[in-house]
């Protein structure tokens, strides 16, 4: 399994979003609100972790009428446990962090990314 | 969805569509205005990144700028000259071929796998294919000039003293020829033949050394004897001896390897089936790049030969021809070329037999699931470690 310095600040942001509530299913405009990521940025980012097997997706069941069909999201079972680790690793000191990972934590501290149950 | 969209979606590879119309369909939930257009102009970036939208314009356009150079070489002419008319014959045939022939093997192969083996192949093909098109074109005035027919001696003979019919009959074949090459080639790199990239690499290196080898001998058009001036006799005899060996035994040796390196999940008939059909791309790639590099590079230094003094000086070195002497020599060479079509006819048949054969032989002696040889009868396979004693880690 990646270690957390491995996800960028993006990547971190989308798991912390998708992690707040693990078991609902999420639409891509309501993780683009939470995370502040545009749509070009955050749909490769749920490409790689669908790829890694961190998140299933699926196509709505009963689409509303005159809209076409959405497209949901949620972490995987392995997908929880990896943002558990990686989110837990990003609360961490930052001393004690590569300063790659100090960048990127610094990035997530500027977009205010809340931490797993922190809401 | 627009129709527009539908269609720069359809772009987007099959396993990455649904992600491309779900960002689209997703617009529709945002309040019209800025943010939706936001949304989408920041999802079109993704859709042509990852639709590789500009791999595809920046490969029309390479390919539209190759086709208009030719037609610059190939369309003007005398009309006295039948070179004329077969110039534009191949203008008009062989160029749309060539346009339309990617999108009828992803109709009838699926898209090209990925990987870079399969597209450096592709690439190579497409460059070697117009290559020798623009070659042959700039060729072709020289060697079916009627004013020059009365130089050519016996053994050079010319297509003009053989009839039109003749003529018309070889350019029709030439350009089967290369139309098959440059399908077998895209069907070769699609996904649905599953040829492994390791049996890509490994069958065309060994038609680049073919090729490497055969250019050496024939720079000049191919003849019964080698055409190259400068090779000393013995290097040639051992050139010749060379090329021979890796004719037949480049092919069985790709593919021998091609089948033994191959490995798959499927069922151990499928997998056999598959080891076989890695030996034959691999054996045909073993002859065919040989045969299309020597015919390219060859066209190519005939071609140059009366536009670069440099040139004809590398290849006489410390002659000084006369310039009837030089007009004599592009002559003979400018027949020549039109027997590397012999090369490219016969070279992959050769090496398609020669990798099934040698496929069907290595298959024979791996077992059907595993890839690894069986072992004579009587023997055992030689123990491994204790279950529990640890490997050292390396």
């Amino acid at each position: 399994m990646r270690s957390s310095s491995d996800f960028s600040a993006q990547t971190l942001a989308v798991l912390a979003a998708l992690h707040n509530e693990p078991s609902q299913w999420r639409h891509g405009y309501a993780l683009a609100r939470q995370t502040g990521l545009k749509s070009g940025t955050l749909y490769p980012i749920l490409i790689r972790l669908a790829d890694r097997g961190l998140v299933e997706a699926c196509w709505q069941d009963e689409p509303v009428p005159g809209r076409p069909r959405r497209h949901l999201y949620r972490l995987t079972a392995g997908g929880a446990a990896a943002a558990t680790e990686a989110l837990a690793a990003a609360e961490r000191p930052v001393a004690a962090a590569s300063p790659a990972r100090q960048s990127g934590l610094r990035a997530q501290g500027a977009r205010g990314v809340a931490a797993p149950g922190a809401s | 969805m627009s129709r527009l969209s539908r269609w720069v979606v359809r772009l987007v590879p099959d396993g990455r569509r649904d992600w491309a119309e779900a960002l689209w369909a997703e617009a529709d939930q945002l309040p019209p205005g800025l943010a939706r257009l936001a949304w989408r102009a920041s999802g079109v970036r993704f859709i042509v990144r990852e639709a590789r939208v500009l791999r595809l314009a920046a490969q029309a356009l390479v390919f539209a700028v190759a086709a208009a150079w030719i037609v610059h070489v190939a369309w003007p002419g005398p009309a006295g000259n039948p070179a004329t008319a077969v110039n534009q014959l191949n203008v008009v045939t062989l160029l749309p071929v060539l346009a339309v022939l990617p999108l009828l093997a992803r109709w009838l192969a699926g898209p090209a796998a990925p990987g870079w083996p399969g597209r450096v192949l592709r690439y190579g093909a497409y460059a070697a294919v117009l290559a020798l098109t623009l070659a042959k074109a700039s060729v072709e005035p020289v060697a079916d000039n009627p004013a020059a027919t009365p130089l050519l001696n016996s053994d050079a003979s010319s297509p003009v003293k053989d009839g039109m019919i003749f003529t018309w009959l070889t350019q029709s074949l030439f350009l089967l020829i290369v139309a098959v090459y440059v399908a077998a080639i895209l069907a070769l790199t699609a996904r649905r033949l599953r040829v492994a990239p390791a049996t890509l690499v490994v069958g065309a290196g060994a038609g680049l050394v073919l090729g490497v080898v055969l250019y050496a001998v024939f720079p000049l058009g191919f003849t019964n004897n080698s055409t190259n001036p400068r090779l000393p006799g013995y290097a040639i005899a051992l050139l010749i001896t060379l090329a021979w060996m890796l004719l037949f035994g480049g092919p069985a040796l790709a593919s021998s390897i091609a089948a033994r390196r191959y490995r798959g999940q499927d069922s151990p008939e499928r997998i056999s089936r598959l080891r076989i059909r890695q030996a034959a791309a691999a054996g045909f790639l073993a002859t065919a790049v040989g045969a299309l590099m020597v015919a390219a590079l060859g066209t190519a230094t005939v071609a140059l030969l009366p536009r670069s003094a440099w040139l004809l000086h590398q290849l006489y070195p410390g002659e000084h021809l006369s310039a009837a002497a030089a007009y004599y020599r592009e002559l003979t060479a400018s027949v020549r070329i039109g027997h590397y079509g012999l090369i490219l006819l016969f070279f992959p048949v050769i090496g398609l037999l020669m990798g099934s054969w040698a496929g069907a032989a290595t298959n024979h002696g791996l077992t059907p699931g595993n890839g690894r040889p069986q072992l004579p009868p009587g023997r055992t396979p030689f123990p491994g470690p204790p279950a529990d004693v640890q490997s050292p880690d390396l």
